[in-house]
Formats: C-alpha cells, sequence, structure tokens
C-alpha cells in the first residue's frame, strides 16, 4: 500500500493530513482493501498537490483565502436535532431522507416505495463492499481537485439510491442534507444508481440548522441506464457563513435524460462542479441553475457537458441575480467529441446586476470535434429596468413588490418547469426571501 | 378634481414645461394638444410621478392632495392613471399576475378587502369583453410580443379595471389604426362619469372625434397658449400648429 506522505508542498493540507492519520483506520469501511487504497492514495495526491489557488484557470474568479483560513475539523456526529422534518420542504409529499454532518439518519423510516432502495453508504460498505467498487469515483476520476480528494479520502457516509429498471417512483425522494454542528468539516457521498428505463425525481436540500461556519464538500455521482430519466435538484441555503465546495457528476446512457436544477440562496462561497457525460446516442440533460446573491455572498459554477455519442441534447440556462458586493461566476465548457454527429448544445448565462459593486464573470466554452453539430452559447448583464419598475408603480404597486416580481420573472424561467408546486412555490420564496434581506454584515470571502 | 398651477418641470438642468395652469373638474374631458417637443408626454408623466423629470417650481393638487409629494404607486392608488404612450414590455410577468397584484394594492390603499382569485377572474374577463381583448392576451407577459394596438388596448383593459377619478391618456391614438381607435376611444367612453375626469394628451385631431372633450388646450414651448372648446381642435387641424404659435407670438 502506498505510504501517506510525511511532508505537504502545499501547508494548506497538513491538517487534513493530520486528521486522515487521527481518524483513517476508523473511517467506513477501513477493512476494504482496495477503499482503504483508494483514501491513503487519495491523502496523498492532496499533499502533493494540493488545493487550487487562483493561479489555476478553474479557479481564477474564486478566492480561497477565507475557505483555507482556518483548517475545518471532521463532523464528530451526534449533533442530531429533535426533529430534522421540520427542515425539509414545507408541503411537500417526499420520502424524506436525513444526512445529519453527512450521516445517514439512523431513524429514517425504510423508504417505501417499491423498486426504490436507499442505504447508508457506511452499511454498504460493511455488507457488500464490491458493489460500490466498480462505480465509486468512476465518473469522478476525470477532473478532480483537491476537495474532491479531500472526500475521497475523508468521507464517512452517505446515500445510495437505487431504482429498480422500469420503475417509476411516484413522489419525490428529498435528500435533506443538514448540518448541525457548527465549524464542521462535512464530506458526504451521493451514489444514484437509475437502472432501465427507471423514472424518479430526487431533490438534494442542503439546510443549516446554525447559523455558524463549516466547510461542506459533496460529492454526488449519477449513473442513468438506457432510458431512465431523472429529476435532480439541488437546494443550497446553507448558513450565510458557510463554505461548499461540492460536485456532482453524471454518466447518461443512450435514450437517457437528467434534469438537473441548482438553486443556490445560502452560504458565504459556494463552488459547484456539475459533469455530465452523454455516453449513449439519445441522451438529453438539462442543466438549470439561479442564484440569488447579496452581502459578500460568492457562487462559482463549473459545467461541463460532454456529447460522446450521436444524436445527443443538451440546454443549459443559469440566471443570477447579484445584489450588494457579491459575486458569481460561471463557466460552461461544452465538449463535443469526434464522431457525435446531430448533436445539439445550448447554453446561456443572464445575470441581473442590483447593484454597482456586485460582480459576475463568465465565461464559455465549446470544444468541437465533430461534424453536423447545433451549439449555441450566450450570455447577458443587465440591470433592473427602470421604465419597468415605473410602469409597475403607475399601477398602484409599491416599489419593492415591484422589484421583487420583475426579479422573479428574470429568475422564473430556470423554475417554470419544477413540480410538484410544494417544491416550486418554496423555490420562489427562498428566492424572494433571500432578496428583500438586507443581507449585509456576514462575512465573504 | 385636478388643478396645475404654474408648473415648471425640467429634464437634465433642460426646462420643458414652463408655467403650465390647468383646472380639470369632476366629469370633464380636457384635451391637450401641441406638437412634438412641446412638453405634452412630460406633462403626463411629471403627472404620474415620474423621478426622471424634475419639478422646478409651481404646484398641484389632486383631490385636495398635494400630487407632487406623492410617490407614483399613491397617485395610482388615490386614482390618477396615466396611459403610456409606449407600454412597457415586462417579460415573465402575466398581465394577469400584474393586474392582480395591482387591484389589490389599491383594494388594501382602500380599506377594502382584496379580491380571491375567482372574484378577480370574473371581473377582468367582463373588462377585456369591454376592449375586445382575447383572453390569452390576460396571461401573456405583460406587453411582451404585443402589436402597437394591442399594447394601447391593454392600457384601456388596465384603465377599466382601476376605474380611476383621473385618467391621463398618454397619445394613446397613435399607432392605432381606425378600428383600434374606435375600439379604444368606445373603452374610454364607458368610462365616462359624472365624477371621472379624462386629460386626453394627442397630437392628431382624429381622436376627439371619438372622444369628444369638453375642452381643448394647445401647448406651446411648455405652455398652454390656447385653450378652447372642441371647435378649436378642428381650427388647429384645418390651419396647423403654427397658426396658433404665430397668434400667440404676436399676441
Amino acid at each position: 500500500m502506498q505510504a501517506l506522505p510525511d511532508a505537504c508542498a502545499d501547508p494548506r493540507t497538513r491538517p487534513y493530513l493530520e486528521q486522515f492519520r487521527d481518524v483513517h483506520e476508523t473511517l467506513s469501511g477501513a477493512g476494504v482493501e482496495w477503499l482503504a487504497r483508494s483514501r491513503v492514495s487519495s491523502m496523498a495526491h492532496l499533499c502533493s498537490g494540493g488545493f487550487p489557488t487562483q493561479r489555476d484557470e478553474d479557479w481564477k474568479y474564486t478566492p480561497l483565502r477565507s475557505v483555507m483560513a482556518h483548517p475545518f475539523s471532521l463532523a464528530v456526529g451526534g449533533h442530531v436535532p429533535d426533529d430534522p422534518d421540520r427542515y425539509g420542504v414545507p408541503g411537500l409529499d417526499s420520502l424524506r431522507v436525513a444526512c445529519i454532518d453527512g450521516i445517514l439518519d439512523s431513524r429514517c423510516a425504510p423508504c417505501p416505495a417499491a423498486g426504490l432502495s436507499v442505504q447508508s453508504f457506511s452499511d454498504m460498505l460493511a455488507r457488500n463492499p464490491d458493489q460500490l467498487k466498480s462505480c465509486m469515483g468512476k465518473v469522478s476520476g476525470a477532473r478532480s481537485h483537491g476537495f474532491v480528494l479531500l472526500n475521497e479520502a475523508l468521507h464517512r457516509d452517505g446515500v445510495v439510491i437505487e431504482i429498480a429498471p422500469r420503475v417509476r417512483i411516484d413522489r419525490p425522494v428529498e435528500l435533506l442534507m443538514l448540518s448541525c454542528e457548527d465549524s464542521a468539516l462535512v464530506l458526504p457521498r451521493i451514489l444514484i444508481i437509475a437502472s432501465e428505463g427507471c423514472r424518479v425525481e430526487i431533490v438534494e436540500h442542503q439546510v443549516s440548522a446554525h447559523a455558524g461556519s463549516g466547510l461542506y464538500c459533496g460529492m454526488t455521482e449519477m449513473y442513468l441506464e438506457p432510458g431512465a430519466h431523472v429529476k435532480y435538484s439541488v437546494i443550497q441555503n446553507q448558513s450565510r457563513s458557510a463554505y461548499q465546495v461540492s460536485g456532482a457528476w453524471a454518466e447518461l446512457a443512450e435514450n437517457s435524460r437528467l434534469d438537473c436544477r441548482t438553486v443556490s440562496v445560502g452560504g458565504a462561497l459556494t463552488r459547484n462542479d456539475l459533469a455530465v457525460n452523454l455516453t449513449g446516442p439519445g441522451a438529453h440533460c438539462d442543466m438549470l441553475g439561479a442564484y440569488c446573491l447579496s452581502g459578500r455572498q460568492h457562487v462559482d459554477n463549473h459545467t461541463t457537458v460532454v456529447h460522446g455519442a450521436e444524436n445527443c441534447t443538451s440546454n443549459e440556462l443559469y440566471k443570477g441575480v447579484l445584489d450588494d458586493r457579491s459575486r458569481g461566476v460561471f463557466h460552461g465548457r461544452i465538449r463535443v467529441e469526434e464522431g457525435a454527429r446531430k448533436t445539439d448544445a445550448q447554453q446561456a448565462n443572464n445575470t441581473l446586476l442590483l447593484s454597482r459593486g456586485a460582480e459576475i464573470d463568465t465565461k464559455p466554452q465549446l470544444e468541437i470535434y465533430a461534424d453536423d453539430v447545433k451549439c449555441s452559447h450566450g450570455a447577458t448583464v443587465g440591470q433592473l429596468d427602470d421604465k419597468a419598475l415605473f410602469y409597475l408603480q403607475t399601477r398602484g404597486i409599491d416599489p419593492a413588490a415591484a422589484r421583487s416580481m420583475l426579479i422573479s420573472a428574470f429568475v422564473g424561467e430556470v423554475l417554470q418547469s419544477v413540480e410538484p408546486q410544494p417544491l416550486h412555490d418554496y423555490l420562489c420564496a427562498l428566492l424572494d426571501e433571500q432578496l428583500s434581506d438586507p443581507g449585509t454584515g456576514e462575512p465573504g470571502p | 378634481m385636478l388643478s396645475v398651477r404654474n408648473l415648471h418641470a425640467a429634464v437634465e438642468g433642460k426646462a420643458i414645461l414652463n408655467g403650465i395652469n390647468l383646472e380639470i373638474g369632476p366629469g370633464q374631458v380636457h384635451a391637450i394638444m401641441g406638437p412634438n417637443g412641446s412638453g405634452k408626454s412630460t406633462l403626463a408623466n411629471v403627472l404620474a410621478g415620474r423621478d426622471h423629470f424634475e419639478v422646478t417650481a409651481g404646484e398641484v393638487e389632486f383631490r385636495g392632495w398635494d400630487l407632487l409629494e406623492m410617490e407614483p404607486e399613491i397617485r395610482a392608488r388615490e386614482g390618477l392613471f396615466l396611459a403610456f404612450q409606449y407600454p412597457v414590455e415586462i417579460p415573465g410577468v402575466s398581465n394577469l399576475h400584474m393586474l392582480k397584484a395591482a387591484v389589490n394594492a389599491v383594494r388594501r390603499h382602500r380599506g377594502e378587502e382584496e379580491l380571491n382569485a375567482m372574484e378577480f377572474l370574473k371581473l377582468i374577463k367582463q373588462k377585456a369583453a369591454l376592449v375586445e381583448m382575447r383572453q390569452e392576451f390576460l396571461y401573456r407577459s405583460v406587453n411582451e410580443g404585443f402589436s402597437g394596438g394591442e399594447k394601447k388596448r391593454n392600457e384601456i383593459l388596465q384603465m377599466a379595471m382601476f376605474e380611476p377619478r383621473l385618467s391621463v391618456l398618454d397619445e394613446t391614438d397613435s399607432g392605432l389604426d381606425i378600428d383600434a381607435l374606435k375600439i379604444v376611444a368606445q373603452g374610454v367612453n364607458s368610462l365616462r362619469s359624472s365624477d371621472r375626469s379624462i386629460l386626453l394628451v394627442t397630437h392628431y385631431q382624429r381622436l376627439l372625434d371619438y372622444i369628444v372633450p369638453d375642452f381643448v388646450h394647445v401647448l406651446a414651448h411648455g405652455k398652454i397658449i390656447r385653450s378652447g372648446d372642441k371647435d378649436l381642435a378642428l381650427e388647429l387641424e384645418r390651419k396647423g400648429y403654427s397658426w396658433v404659435e404665430d397668434h400667440a407670438g404676436a399676441a
């Protein structure tokens, strides 16, 4: 087995190496050799390669100073709220599964839906580790960075969701990712295996039960078998002092469909990597994002879609509303591989700046190695329309309500297709609330 | 209803209104006519509260209130309505949504109960019929992709919803063909009553064939230079604006 390094090229990794030394023998699946080996290897890579810096092109606009200022300690667990359900999406008739600081809450009732299996990572590793070997880290191997390695080395638990072939799960599965321990390092894993022809809607709902800080590095891997249809919504509503660097990776087989949606309102600094591989002909993915930021919040969405087969389509739309001194970053990469004919890839990033101090850095990146493809990208940056505001005022609507109406209309495009209604209403309310919150005074990057 | 006294207004330091005096009583219809650049639209916008224009002197009293001290939305809730010369497109906000928010804002202001969805729908369908507007337009984004005539009809629909005490119609006739003009005029006329007043701002006499005013004023260089009854509009149509301007200059 690879030995742990004694030295760290990047001193910022040292506290994490020390934690690794202390706990790695107690982490889930410690007795599983391939996993233990992979953990050590990830840690070694982290020590030698370090965390990203702004000199890395992919991190140019996202300063990590504040994230790295203090090392975070792995959540110890046990900070379990009496009633995690009260943090759920109100009124949503969901199959709810709670992860407290990244660890599946054992009080959760087993899911009653036929054809749906929800297990904790640690249970799965104890009972049937080899089933995980083939898929863990497979899609996340490419383009990994220090935070991915941190998760790979130190993750403790998470959720494995499997949907049986041709099963349609009628109620949404709500993964309530609850942060309860102040200033903790939380490293959840989510694995979704959508078997052939199944249909499921999953809502990953990140919320803080405290107002403190913390570092959340979640990793989600999704495998969509032929004809599977997965709706995957991520709601990011962590405390305004929390940091997050998360990633989701998906592999789509032929004729499968993934509808991804990321709505970010909370957190001091959030970085999302979303990578979708369209590997089978006729696969489709929607990548939608909405973020409403104020104070000194920072949200960075890095997306990649790889068209690796013929007749695949992707449709990407990210919309942001930035107030005060908040900052948004959008990087959209589309790669069309050789032979991926009849590709249709659309991408847009639209931003509304509500203050002079707000900033968006947006960067499309198209790499096309095939003929007969349709690819487009566009970015707009604008301000609230004065004329529209006045028009609404002359109709008796007060300026605050008029502003909120215009802003909701702007981001509404991203939420238009959200079902069921309680989820739609909740997302609208979150965005609305975020905008009426003065939001100043929180620490930022 | 409205009294404007010695109103001066400027935009970016340039004087546009140079002492307007105007008295509009309840139930009266006044028309303000004038060549391009005479300050017609500025007057309409100043009355509605557009902050782009700076009032440099004068006062405006509306139903006993100091109008210039009121925010635009309060003016609207107190019964002043501006039909825009260029109605604004608002993508993503449906006509229905905006009107419901607007009507209920007005009702709250008056201490009345808000309309529920059913009551509101019933009311708006009835008013839409008045301006011959198809129901699909209610569900579309405000003015987005509407033709010129549809936009103007949408303004009159809103006017009908609010039942304002004073309606200021800013060149509502511009860009309308004769059929649309008749529909718009019919909508406006149906709202005429002894306690509602209307101020028509227009370049052409044509509209006044359909909405017959009690008084006609001619505006030039930011001042009312002549007032009369509806015959003044006809005379103006015949002789052109240069006639009144020369006349005023000579006087």
